[in-house]
């Protein structure tokens, strides 16, 4: 993992049937960075973030460590890149340490055995998002923030040098919200681990992101710093509602704010509308 | 190695053994106990022993394991823990591929429109589990290409499309079966039912390379199975190609189940029951789970097996019946825990 990773994405284009979900989009990441990717609902967060990991093709239009995602085989591409998607259920009821080992599949043959490493580097990775004390617990079982915190886990374990993921803090109470932010742009620093992940909440993203890309209608808005990205008129002509930034003093936190026009019933105006307008 | 390996090994080696002293045939324990240690003395004895009783243990054996490996895989691939062969359409479409190769080369019409004599060297006996094997192939893939393209790929959809998939192909090989044996009944009742009566032990040298060849492979790519769970998505970032471990693992079952019910007809539900009875007693991972299902799907077998022989004094109940009628409550069960 050495400084000189990089994520870039030149002129992303995506078609979905007639649709165009995402139009010239380009992006340049330098590693141990934390990413945020911003926009309304429909503005290609999830497409970009499906792109960017090899999930959806790109024609050679996305590159890791100098090297195009097309040009990676599978199991290559698993040992550089780590997804956390939202989450299902998974069928049958396996435990967070059976969940965290499979980060070791990219690196392991078919006939390779589990080594004492490996255990190892099982239980580091299970300590490091604080889930000691749950490891033969039923992964389902677990509340949202700590199933999202044992992904992580098993990130790490990949021992992927980016990690991408699908609104980590969706459904999470405050204090996980934090928690798992907060592990995430420690794991960037400290370890110089690439992290890219899609947000709704743009206070979070503001506090907890070096690096901003903000999406419209699968258009690139605006990339960069918090500072650079978040203005008030952006925001207000991407999402459509009058809004507030603030910073109190330098390096303190962020503060965004929406207020919706006393005119507009917004309880009474329905989600396809609002899209629309 | 825990207690519950410990005691599941015990009763492997402890069935087919046990399993030994029960049949029709009137054998004292001291002749039998002769036979297997110095071999028997009374030719008759030796027939029955050894060509008869052991044969059929030790199919019976390779039946349970084979459907219950079969049974797990399928459930793995699809994340449904309602998936068995039996009820995803495999077994029928086996027994369709079967019903034609002895429409073609076994039955009164062959012999009429002199196929028979047109292929004098055909090992009918090889040709059997072959063209079981691709009516099994062309069932899994139709149940996925339905359940994908017409029901939805949900848990509840997959399994009326396998159950639609079992029906239409039933009827088809059953009507081939009547087309081309006046008296088919016989036959039929053979193909729904399933029975270990007619079982020779060349049976088991097809069938033993099949389980051990399927068993070696999925072991093998048990890490993949296992990240299959998490559903294709998750699998693929990490590296798992997920079709063709899918394709692979079809090709498995339709293998496992088509050398199993071109010899000993439809057995039903084994490949639901132990599986699930494995995930709850020993773990969830695919090779856990796949080393459980060879060992108690094996010993089951055997044991209904013996049910089968001596439930009725003087005859013998087909083992599907016995497979159908504790599998069929154990479904009920599953579906009402699923509920809740």
């Amino acid at each position: 993992m050495s400084s000189s990773c990089s994520l870039i994405a030149k002129n992303v284009n995506l078609k979905i049937g007639q649709q165009q979900i995402l139009s010239d989009v380009c992006l340049n990441l330098d590693a141990g960075k934390v990413m945020g990717v911003l926009g309304p609902n429909g503005a290609g967060k999830t497409s970009l973030l499906k792109i960017l990991s090899g999930q959806l093709a790109s024609q050679h239009s996305v590159s890791w460590n100098n090297k195009a995602l097309t040009d990676y085989d599978p199991m290559s591409l698993a040992q550089q890149i780590a997804v956390v998607n939202q989450l299902n259920d998974s069928v049958f009821a396996l435990d967070l340490y059976q969940i965290v080992r499979m980060g070791l599949l990219p690196h392991k043959s078919l006939l390779s055995r589990q080594t004492s490493e490996d255990d190892k580097s099982i239980s580091n990775a299970i300590s490091r998002v604080g889930l000691q004390e749950k490891v033969k617990q039923s992964f389902s079982s677990l509340s949202g923030g700590e199933q999202q915190r044992g992904l992580i886990a098993r990130a790490l374990v990949q021992k992927a040098a980016l990690i991408i993921l699908d609104e980590p803090v969706n459904h999470l109470d405050v204090y996980y919200q934090h928690q798992v932010l907060k592990l995430l742009r420690s794991l960037a620093h400290k370890l110089n681990i690439t992290v890219v992940m899609s947000l709704h909440d743009l206070n979070l993203a503001a506090n907890y992101c070096d690096h901003l890309c903000l999406l419209n209608e699968g258009k690139m808005v605006a990339q960069g710093t918090p500072e650079q990205v978040l203005t008030s008129e952006r925001l207000q002509q991407v999402f459509k509602i009058p809004c507030e930034v603030t910073q109190n003093g330098q390096n303190a936190a962020f503060r965004v704010d929406f207020y919706p026009p006393d005119e507009v019933e917004v309880d009474v105006i329905p989600a396809a509308e609002h899209s629309k307008k | 190695m825990s207690t519950k390996w410990i005691l599941l090994c015990l009763l492997v080696i402890v069935s087919p053994i046990v399993a030994l002293f029960f049949g029709a045939a009137d054998l004292s324990s001291a002749e039998l106990v002769q036979c297997i240690t110095q071999g028997c003395q009374d030719p008759v004895n030796n027939m029955i022993f050894w060509e008869i009783r052991a044969p059929r243990v030790f199919v019976g054996f390779l039946v349970g394991a084979g459907l219950a490996v079969a049974g797990a895989t399928l459930q793995n691939i699809t994340r449904n823990g309602l998936a068995d062969p039996y009820l995803f359409g495999v077994v029928s479409g086996a027994g369709l591929g079967a019903s034609i190769a002895t429409l073609l080369f076994d039955s009164k019409l062959a012999e009429q429109l002199g196929l028979i004599a047109m292929f004098p060297n055909l090992s009918f006996s090889l040709a059997l589990p072959f063209a079981a094997f691709l009516g099994a192939l062309f069932a899994v893939f139709l149940v996925q290409v339905l359940a994908s393209k017409t029901f939805g790929s949900k848990t509840e959809h997959m399994l009326l499309a396998g159950i639609a998939v079992s029906f239409m192909l039933s009827a088809f090989s059953h009507f081939i079966l009547f087309l081309g044996e006046p008296f088919a009944a016989n036959k039929v009742i053979f193909w729904l039912m399933g029975s270990l009566a007619r079982v020779e032990i060349w049976y088991a040298w097809v069938m033993l390379p099949v389980v051990i060849v399927s068993v070696a492979i999925l072991l093998l790519y048990g890490r993949h199975m296992d990240a299959l769970l998490l559903g294709d998505e998750n699998a693929k970032t990490l590296g798992v190609q997920v079709t063709r471990l899918r394709i692979l693992s079809l090709a498995i079952c339709a293998a496992l189940t088509a050398c199993i019910v071109s010899y000993c007809g439809g057995i039903g539900f084994v490949g639901l029951m132990i599986p699930h009875i494995v995930r709850s007693w020993l773990g969830v991972t695919s090779r856990i789970v796949i080393v459980g299902c060879v060992l108690l799907g094996g010993c089951f077998m055997v044991w209904v097996d013996v049910l089968a022989r001596v439930a009725l004094p003087s005859q013998e109940i087909p083992i599907g019946i016995i497979t159908s009628a504790i599998g069929s409550v154990f479904f009920l069960l599953v579906m009402s825990q699923r509920r809740n």
